[in-house]
């Protein structure tokens, strides 16, 4: 898998998809809470201002007057940042959408600490938590301009809600465009045999990254990109660890009730195998530089290949004791 | 019902209403749980909505042309459970199963459970939110349905009800109804003592609502200011309905205690008595 200088941010990505869907799809509408230019939704708006309304700094008015909206059947693209949304607007999203289950998708921006010049207040650490917990919400996590562009009709087509988790700056591009996507689904982007990285988003070219250092160290990492959080890709991650027998988890996100959390219940239950996870140490993170904060906070690539090089260890030491 | 004079519509919905008072106490003494006193306050406003003013189709709870109704103040969903039952969208047998496993009536207001109910509700001082977007989906599809919200005085605590009261006028939200139930009691005590809101009228005027203050349990005053709002142009309106806590029992009636509690025998049949008028 090439990576590509990316020029675009993911969340302008799916801004522009959405934009170009809605002629092909005229029932859904958009919710936006005051950072269209952020968010890019306005795009959508100049195209169709009687579909798009802007709701104010007001988040959790927003999403339940699109659970009003979306009561009677219509589809709504609500907008905002991943905290905002996530957490100030979870009560609402929770009684009012997840509960009815009605058709109401989030463009998410600002995932985990990839706002890292804007500290802790924009930075998503804990959303991936609050929304896959809620029941009947499905969760992607696009790594790319084209991945973000095909979750606009992965958001839409889905039934009942779905949170697409973005990000503020352009990382790298490693889809064609016409890759496709679904919930559910997952895409291993480097074969490897001696252990499994799964990651999401931006951290996933960390963990391309690392696993080229870690060929170079003569370990063979396979590299899943586990855009769908949830629900996510069971066959293709038991699949990979029947070959592997080692998993390590990297994302940008708090370790506490990440994806790592579930994958690792997931495994202990049907697959235990060595395992590690990379996340936010019960700690909120920082203004600064996104690579200087990611290598503070443990996410970059050569703590990947720290990480992945110990759980390999471990897991020829069992073999060896077997 | 237009053709007919006021005073003798307002004469039905008092009889009308009556049965309505003993179904919210039948229900919850039977369930041994509920919350009679902001169903009894609210009563005689939901009754007129259901029984006159509210354009709908019990064989066709989902008919996309219809007016639609969000209980804000979900608890108090025994008054909107048996005005429907009583207007036809399920049998009245079913109010016998109120918050019992498996029930069609649940706890608050489910939408996916109950035939009629157009919004889940239940959590304080979102349904106007939801009020919203169904009447901005209406504006968008210029459909003639209004959407009526009732808020409880207490839930307006929440600043999300002034969010979407901002959004309602933004919007020129002319179909949007909400109704204040002004019992003012909350379940802790006097609203003037745990949060005072007044003046609630101000403050709708100040978000460029058009207001209308009533006695909410004087029917004719009550129709009145619902055709009323149906000729304000270009805001959403808001009646401010004076209503007494637990009215119809006289032992329920402005005291705190009865919000969330279940009569005992012998208060079970004084209240259907006192309803009754025997």
């Amino acid at each position: 898998m090439v990576m590509r200088k990316a020029k675009k941010a993911t969340r302008k990505a799916f801004a522009e998809r959405m934009k170009e869907y809605g002629a092909h799809d005229p029932s859904f509408v958009v919710f936006e809470a005051d950072i269209g230019y952020s968010t890019y939704s306005y795009l959508f708006g100049d195209e169709y201002p009687d579909r798009y309304f802007n709701m104010g700094i007001a988040e959790a008015n927003m999403v339940g007057a699109a659970a009003g909206m979306a009561a009677g059947g219509r589809t709504v693209i609500a907008c905002g940042y991943g905290v905002f949304l996530s957490m100030r607007a979870l009560e609402t999203v929770r009684t009012f959408i997840c509960y009815p289950n009605l058709n109401v998708k989030f463009l998410s921006s600002h995932g985990g600490v990839t706002a890292a010049i804007d500290g802790v207040t924009h930075q998503a650490t804990e959303d991936i938590g609050m929304v896959t917990t809620l029941p009947n919400m499905s969760v992607v996590a696009p790594a790319d301009e084209n991945a973000a562009r095909a979750m606009v009709e992965v958001a839409v087509n889905t039934p009942g809600p779905v949170f697409v988790r973005a990000m503020r700056d352009p990382l790298y591009n490693i889809y064609d465009a016409d890759e496709t996507f679904e919930t559910g689904g997952s895409k291993i982007v480097r074969d490897g045999a001696d252990i499994t990285i799964v990651s999401y988003g931006d951290i996933l070219f960390e963990a391309l990254e690392a696993a080229e250092e870690l060929r170079r160290m003569g370990i063979s990492a396979e590299v899943i990109d586990m855009y769908s959080i949830k629900p996510f890709d069971k066959a293709t991650l038991l699949g990979s660890l029947e070959k592997t027998g080692a998993l390590l988890v990297a994302e940008n996100h708090q370790k506490r009730n990440g994806l790592g959390y579930e994958l690792a219940a997931f495994c202990l239950t049907n697959k235990p195998v060595p395992f590690d996870h990379l996340g936010l140490q019960d700690t909120f993170a920082e203004s600064g530089n996104y690579y200087k904060v990611l290598d503070k906070y443990g996410l970059s690539h050569n703590h990947i290949v720290a990480a992945a090089g110990s759980v390999v260890k471990k897991k020829q030491a069992e073999v060896a004791f077997a | 019902m237009g053709g007919q004079r006021l005073e003798d519509r307002a004469a039905y919905l008092e009889r009308v209403a009556r049965d309505v008072r003993l179904n919210i106490v039948r229900m919850i003494y039977e369930a041994q749980s509920g919350h009679p006193g902001g169903a009894l306050s609210a009563a005689d406003i939901v009754t007129a909505l259901y029984f006159d003013i509210m354009n709908v189709d019990p064989s066709n709870p989902h008919w996309a042309d219809r007016d639609r109704f969000v209980l804000s103040k979900g608890h108090a969903c025994p008054v909107w459970y048996t005005c429907l039952a009583m207007r036809g969208f399920f049998p009245t047998k079913e109010l016998s199963t109120l918050r019992k496993f498996e029930s069609i009536l649940q706890g608050h207001p489910d939408m996916k459970k109950t035939p009629g109910v157009d919004m889940t509700t239940g959590s304080l001082g979102q349904g106007l939110s939801c009020g919203v977007g169904m009447a901005l989906e209406g504006k968008m599809l210029r459909k003639d349905y209004r959407v009526y919200v009732m808020l409880g005085d207490g839930e307006i605590n929440e600043g999300q009800v002034w969010e979407a009261a901002a959004t309602a006028a933004k919007f020129k939200l002319r179909n949007l109804c909400a109704i204040v139930d002004k019992n003012n009691l909350q379940m802790d005590g006097y609203t003037h003592e745990v949060l005072p809101m007044d003046p609630i009228d101000g403050k709708f005027a100040a978000f460029n609502w058009h207001v209308l203050s009533i006695d909410g349990h004087n029917m004719q005053e009550v129709l009145a200011a619902f055709e009323q709002a149906r000729e304000v142009r270009d805001k959403p309106v808001c009646i401010i309905a004076e209503t007494v806590k637990g009215k119809g029992v006289s032992y329920m009636e402005d005291v705190r205690a009865w919000h969330g509690k279940v009569p005992d025998h012998n208060q079970y049949e004084r209240a259907i008595r006192e309803i009754q008028g025997v």
